[in-house]
């Protein structure tokens, strides 16, 4: 997946590192695709790594906006409003999640452009400064609110995923840990596929051209606030979907938990770590990490083991801006 | 109800300002945005707490053993941020956002998410005056923080040394060029800032539950006081922790405790979409 | 026709006069060196011109079309491009990025980039003379390489309107003369140039015209020799009161 738009003549030192990434990536996917098979005892790898794809999703989502240099750090508020928006209209209309989760995005598309209205006419560290504050509003909101939401009492027997039926196939993504992982990396790859497409167009070259100068951007006939708005609210869709889906994953959410700082921080640090420029960097960090938080450093550390993304995100600032996989293909 | 909001709004609101003050001057000097400013008074606090509870240290000696637990750890951050190029107040955001998250999690693992607090029983009580309620708690923070304002006010505005300071807020470049080691003022703010947090972080813990993600409210505080003053301006700063405090205690009274943390967040939002240079300062030529 | 006219401009920033009644036009074709002392006001002009700041009062009239109050975008789309003092190339993007941004945005949009995008845009960087540096990422490149990537990514726009902001500003003599048989390439390319330039050593030898401002005002304007002996030019740029020329 060649990142630049020009024609490349290859080193053979770099043949050989792109052929090594790619083989890589496969195997990586391969693994992925067979893990099921491969743990057939162990629920507990499976659920982390149906939330590691979803935390990559997470992440990809947050580049959308993060490569026009748009740094929110209250990508939360998107993801809360999606999970409350399916949760709610599952639970309230008995609506199948096959649509609430689209719906929810829509509403997270929503607070999005509420977002931007306020916040885009600020620029680099105040964006992001505003973007902090603005979590706290759908978050007090959601935990007032409580002839809705029930406040903080949180919502609980949310509906599982939903199910499929064609014809004679039947296939429950709600009842079997299996089916979640798959249907999880179904959206996954849906996700990818769109980054990638993003990513290839002429849409990104406008977007890293907003964040590198961004009125020689607009002299140049970019019509700037039309794409930062844009990008913000493509990253809004999908960070609320992945916010139903979560909802109907876990079936129990509370204000403190969807709204959390955590789901504004993690998929930034895995974006930031995993490489900003590019399409998969954000995604290998987040399949890296998150198991890695979860298999190694939270039995050793049960209070605390998230300690390992404030580390990561200190050591990328200071050694590898790029990202580690944006250093890797040498964008 | 009215002197309740007032009492409450301006106690508060002091030691608000008491806690912006150091991110503020951090912010002036090296134009370093600290997110972590907040879990490292709640950090400071936990270190009190730790002292007071499990050593039975008496509460006054807790301050000075903060402020030394402080010096390093800011002095620390000061090499990390100092290691960032341009954009450093972006740059600076999201280091420190990572270091915030480092010191949450060392303190949920030493202390673990159980709620805190430093009971000072004398605090709870009060007295009267005319018309109001004055608990020896708002007393003491009111008290407190001024005195600690002043002594910054007298640093800042009456000595040469304070003078320094401003010139390099004001401009850094020029400064230089005056033969001011910008460098040393940079770790002279974060000195300050640390003794500033020492100081804050105790009383924090006895005003307020101690648990390892309280820091984010606390930097949001300190965000939006900082933004409505602008840079450089220690009475606005003043104005803004009396302007956030009695906004607080004013929805606390009228709509409950549970929409506290929003006042703040709707504040530095306002702030920052119509004045982002500070209360007094000019918009876009 | 003209195609460009300033009619009445004023620019205030905060109480601090900028720009003073600008009264001026550029005909198709041509190239317009504007000059003045440092402070002069001719970045503020061009900032005007390109749409990033509004003017306090007074109309800009290109191709017979008002575009006072447009944006900087559409004002690209209509057919005024710039560069800058600073180049500000898209740092962490390839140099051949960097131009094709000017060509796919310049007049339109297209979804992707296709091989003739490319090309194009290879072609503008021969033309400039970097197209061996196509694949170097932009803040990477020389200062006067920078320049010229700048150039390329202003002509990718396909403007009808050039304006270049001090684009010789620190070059040898060597370089003044490479840039100035670059600025007729482009000008027998039918693009007409509006060149800032303070230290004079470009528009000098280049310009058909030149416009030469003062403290925000215009002080002369009319061929180059012509105005490098009025009065009030030399005043500005050397201060001395030239004596002998005496007209009452």
């Amino acid at each position: 997946m060649i990142q630049s738009t020009s024609i490349k003549t290859f080193q053979y030192e770099d043949k050989k590192r792109f052929t090594a990434d790619r083989a890589g990536l496969f195997l990586g996917f391969l693994l992925l695709v067979a893990l099921p098979l491969l743990v057939q005892s162990s629920d507990y790898i499976l659920q982390v790594f149906t939330h590691a794809l979803l935390l990559a999703s997470l992440a990809l989502a947050w580049n959308l906006s993060g490569v026009s240099g748009s740094m929110s750090l209250g990508h939360a508020a998107f993801f809360g409003i999606g999970a409350y928006g399916s949760a709610l209209l599952s639970l309230e209309q008995g609506l199948s999640p096959w649509l609430t989760i689209p719906i929810s995005g829509l509403f997270a598309t929503g607070v999005g452009l509420i977002m931007g209205l306020i916040c885009l006419r600020l620029r680099g560290a105040y964006f992001a400064l505003a973007t902090l504050a603005f979590v706290e509003i759908p978050k007090v909101i959601t935990d007032n609110w409580d002839t809705v939401t029930r406040g903080s009492l949180g919502l609980v027997g949310i509906s599982g995923l939903p199910s499929l039926h064609m014809g004679r196939w039947h296939m429950d993504f709600g009842s079997s840990i299996i089916h979640s992982y798959y249907l999880v990396f179904a959206y996954f790859l849906i996700l990818l596929g769109i980054v990638a497409f993003v990513f290839r167009s002429n849409i990104r070259l406008a977007l890293q051209a907003i964040r590198e100068e961004e009125f020689a951007a607009e002299s140049l006939g970019i019509n700037v606030n039309r794409y930062r708005l844009l990008s913000l609210l493509m990253s809004a869709f999908f960070t609320g979907v992945s916010g139903a889906c979560y909802a109907h994953l876990v079936r129990y959410i509370e204000p403190g938990l969807v709204y959390s700082l955590h789901f504004s921080a993690v998929p930034m640090i895995f974006a930031i770590c995993g490489g900003r420029f590019t399409i998969l960097g954000p995604a290998v960090a987040a399949l890296v990490l998150y198991p890695m938080d979860q298999f190694i450093f939270h039995p050793l550390l049960p209070a605390g083991h998230e300690f390992l993304y404030g580390a990561v995100l200190i050591l990328t600032m200071l050694f590898i801006p790029n990202g580690f996989w944006g250093r890797l293909r040498k964008t | 109800m009215w002197t309740t909001i007032l009492v409450s709004g301006f106690s508060l609101g002091s030691f608000y300002t008491l806690i912006a003050l150091g991110f503020a001057l951090i912010f002036g000097i090296t134009r370093n945005f600290n997110l972590s400013h907040g879990d490292l008074l709640v950090l400071a606090g936990y270190v009190a707490y730790g002292l007071w509870k499990v050593w039975g240290f008496p509460f006054v000696l807790t301050f000075p053993v903060a402020i030394l637990v402080m010096l390093p750890v800011c002095l620390g951050l000061q090499r990390l941020f100092s290691r960032l190029h341009n954009p450093i107040e972006l740059n600076s955001i999201v280091l420190s956002f990572g270091v915030a998250i480092l010191i949450q999690n060392s303190m949920l693992f030493a202390f673990s998410g159980n709620y805190r607090l430093i009971g000072i029983p004398i605090l709870n009580q009060g007295f009267r005056v005319p018309g109001f309620y004055v608990s020896y708690g708002q007393l003491t923070l009111l008290l407190l923080s001024l005195v600690i304002i002043g002594t910054l006010y007298v640093l800042m505005y009456r000595t040469y040394l304070g003078k320094a300071m401003r010139a390099t807020i004001q401009d850094k470049d020029s400064a230089a060029l005056a033969g001011i080691n910008v460098t040393a003022m940079g770790t002279l703010a974060f000195c300050i800032g640390a003794v500033l947090i020492g100081l804050a972080g105790p009383l924090y813990g006895c005003i307020h539950y101690l648990y390892p993600s309280a820091g984010h409210g606390v930097t949001l505080i300190a965000i939006t006081i900082t933004i409505f003053a602008g840079v450089g301006r220690l009475s606005t700063i003043i104005l803004a922790g009396w302007t956030l405090g009695l906004a607080e205690s004013f929805t606390v009274v009228l709509c409950g405790a549970s929409w506290r943390e929003m006042v703040s967040a709707v504040l530095l939002l306002t702030l920052l979409a119509f004045r982002p240079h500070g209360i007094w300062g000019k918009g876009e030529g | 026709m003209d195609l460009l006219q300033l009619k009445s401009l004023h620019k205030t920033f905060n109480n601090f006069c900028a720009l003073t009644n600008i009264d001026f036009s550029v005909s198709e074709g041509e190239i317009v060196g504007l000059v003045g002392p440092n402070g002069a006001g001719k970045t503020t002009l061009f900032n005007l011109i390109c749409g990033r700041f509004r003017p306090t009062s007074g109309k800009i009239l290109f191709q017979g079309i008002d575009i006072t109050d447009l944006k900087p975008h559409a004002i690209c789309r209509l057919g005024i491009s710039r560069t800058f003092q600073s180049s500000r190339p898209f740092g962490r993007m390839s140099t051949l990025d960097n131009v094709l941004v000017g060509h796919i945005f310049g007049k339109g949009f297209s979804l992707h980039t296709r091989p003739e995008d490319r090309e194009m845009a290879h072609e503008l960087l021969e033309i400039v003379g970097i197209a061996h540096k196509a694949e170097t990422m932009a803040d990477q490149l020389t200062l006067s390489e920078q320049r010229r990537l700048d150039m390329a990514r202003a002509l990718a726009t396909r403007p009808k309107l050039l304006l270049l902001d001090e684009v010789a500003a620190g070059f040898s003599p060597v370089l003044v003369k490479q840039a100035i048989e670059l600025i007729n390439r482009v000008r027998d390319r039918g693009v007409t140039l509006l060149i800032i330039d303070h230290f004079l050593n470009l528009s000098l030898k280049v310009s058909d015209r030149l416009l030469a401002l003062d403290h925000g005002e215009k002080v002369a304007e009319g061929p180059p020799h012509m105005v490098m002996r009025n009065r009030d030019v030399l005043q500005a740029y050397l201060g001395l009161r030239h004596q002998d020329e005496e007209d009452d």
